[in-house]
């Protein structure tokens, strides 16, 4: 079964098609790059797979599960459980700290607050900033919320892992570092990560790569 | 800008012969058509080239003139040099040290020549995503220069992949402009 099934997905902001038709399967463990230049879609899919938009037309499923099916509430906690989401600049909640943050998730599933904590500092320990836990985003460096930005995407244990430019505002060594943090953690789950990236060195670790261009995909490799 | 000449210039040649059959002149006029800002082919290797490709059975002399110098002989390519012409301009470029020049010869005869050029671009960047994956799998040697080495290695390689995007978003844009 497909961690992640998109089947016919079609976007458009007011009268500009930014998807016109786009089906994508992802298996579990499979790391996939979407690459394009500006404008092409990359981002709106994205989006669309992790609900942060909702298609026009077409369905996406995880883990079998067809979202559109189920109710508004359901949907929503389908989704925190069981998809990540890193976007390019963290957007990590300005007032609470990295801990809290990290936890966030798994308070608003219910989880009591002691075990959310304790699981938010595992994950901040792992993606190496575990000194940083009571901190607020602005204390710290680009690469340091963006690793906490992975904490909080990881820590409820997701199927899929959806990262739009995760390493768009690092430099180069930063970007790896979160590149081997992502990869891992999701390797060691079998979970499957999603990456939307301009970035050719960065689409080259994915097992495959779907090139988009005016909303459709003009090509798709295999490199592993 | 000069590119050094040599890498490819027997496919290249085919190439030129693909549209009909030409003497030297033309085959060496044709070259520095495409690619007016290298260095011109010299007449010296524009003969040996043709001479080579005539023994391999790639090309063949259809006419030798009424003076029957060099100059005048008239060469065709034949069906093997056509078969070898089209596998050159479909099989991507191993992604080494160099292997610029000899992407930028298969995409300019594939294009002046109608052969599936974008299916080549695609290739190709497969192959450099491919290179660049095996490049940075696995930490470089712990020795001064190896991460040097490959730092440079891969940055060429996304440089060139760069220039590949852009070909194919061009050579996309102008196919779509003439529908």
């Amino acid at each position: 079964m497909s961690a992640l099934d998109l089947r016919q997905i079609k976007y458009a902001y007011r009268r500009n098609l930014a998807l016109g038709g786009v089906s994508l399967s992802v298996q579990p463990g499979e790391v996939v790059a979407i690459t394009g230049a500006s404008g092409c879609g990359k981002t709106t899919l994205l989006h669309c797979a992790a609900g942060i938009l909702q298609p026009q037309s077409g369905t996406v499923s995880v883990g079998g599960q067809d979202l559109s099916l189920l109710s508004e509430k359901d949907r929503s906690k389908y989704r925190r459980s069981l998809i990540g989401v890193v976007l390019q600049f963290g957007q990590l909640v300005p007032d609470l700290s990295l801990a809290d943050n990290v936890a966030l998730p798994l308070l608003l599933d219910g989880h009591e607050r002691n075990a959310a904590r304790a699981a938010a500092l595992e994950w901040l320990d792992k993606v190496g900033v575990a000194d940083e836990a009571d901190a607020v985003p602005a204390e710290l460096s680009a690469g340091q919320t963006q690793r906490a930005a992975a904490a909080r995407a990881l820590v409820t244990g997701p199927a899929v892992v959806l990262a739009d430019e995760p390493t768009g505002s690092l430099d180069s060594r930063a970007g790896q570092e979160l590149l081997d943090v992502l990869l891992k953690a999701t390797r060691d789950r079998g979970a499957a990560l999603v990456m939307v990236t301009h970035d050719n060195v960065l689409a080259a670790v994915a097992d495959r790569e779907i090139r988009l261009r005016d909303g459709v995909i003009q090509h798709e490799v295999t490199l592993s | 800008m000069c590119i050094v000449v040599g890498m490819a210039t027997a496919e290249l040649v085919l190439g030129l012969l693909a549209d009909g059959p030409a003497h030297g002149y033309d085959v060496k006029r044709g070259h520095d058509t495409w690619f007016p800002d290298s260095r011109p082919l010299a007449f010296g290797q524009v003969y040996t080239t043709l001479a080579r490709l005539a023994r391999d059975g790639l090309a063949e002399v259809v006419d030798k003139g009424s003076e029957g110098g060099p100059e005048r002989t008239v060469y065709a390519i034949t069906g093997k040099g056509r078969q070898h012409l089209t596998d050159w301009l479909t099989d991507p470029v191993q992604p080494a040290w160099g292997s610029a020049d000899e992407m930028l010869r298969k995409l300019v005869a594939a294009v002046r020549t109608g052969s599936d050029a974008t299916g080549f671009l695609a290739k190709q960047r497969a192959s450099h995503l491919r290179r660049i994956r095996e490049l940075t799998a696995n930490p470089a040697d712990d020795d001064p220069t190896s991460p040097l080495v490959r730092d440079y290695l891969v940055a060429h390689l996304d440089a060139d992949l760069r220039w590949l995007d852009n070909a194919l978003e061009r050579l996309t844009e102008q196919k779509e402009s003439r529908r």
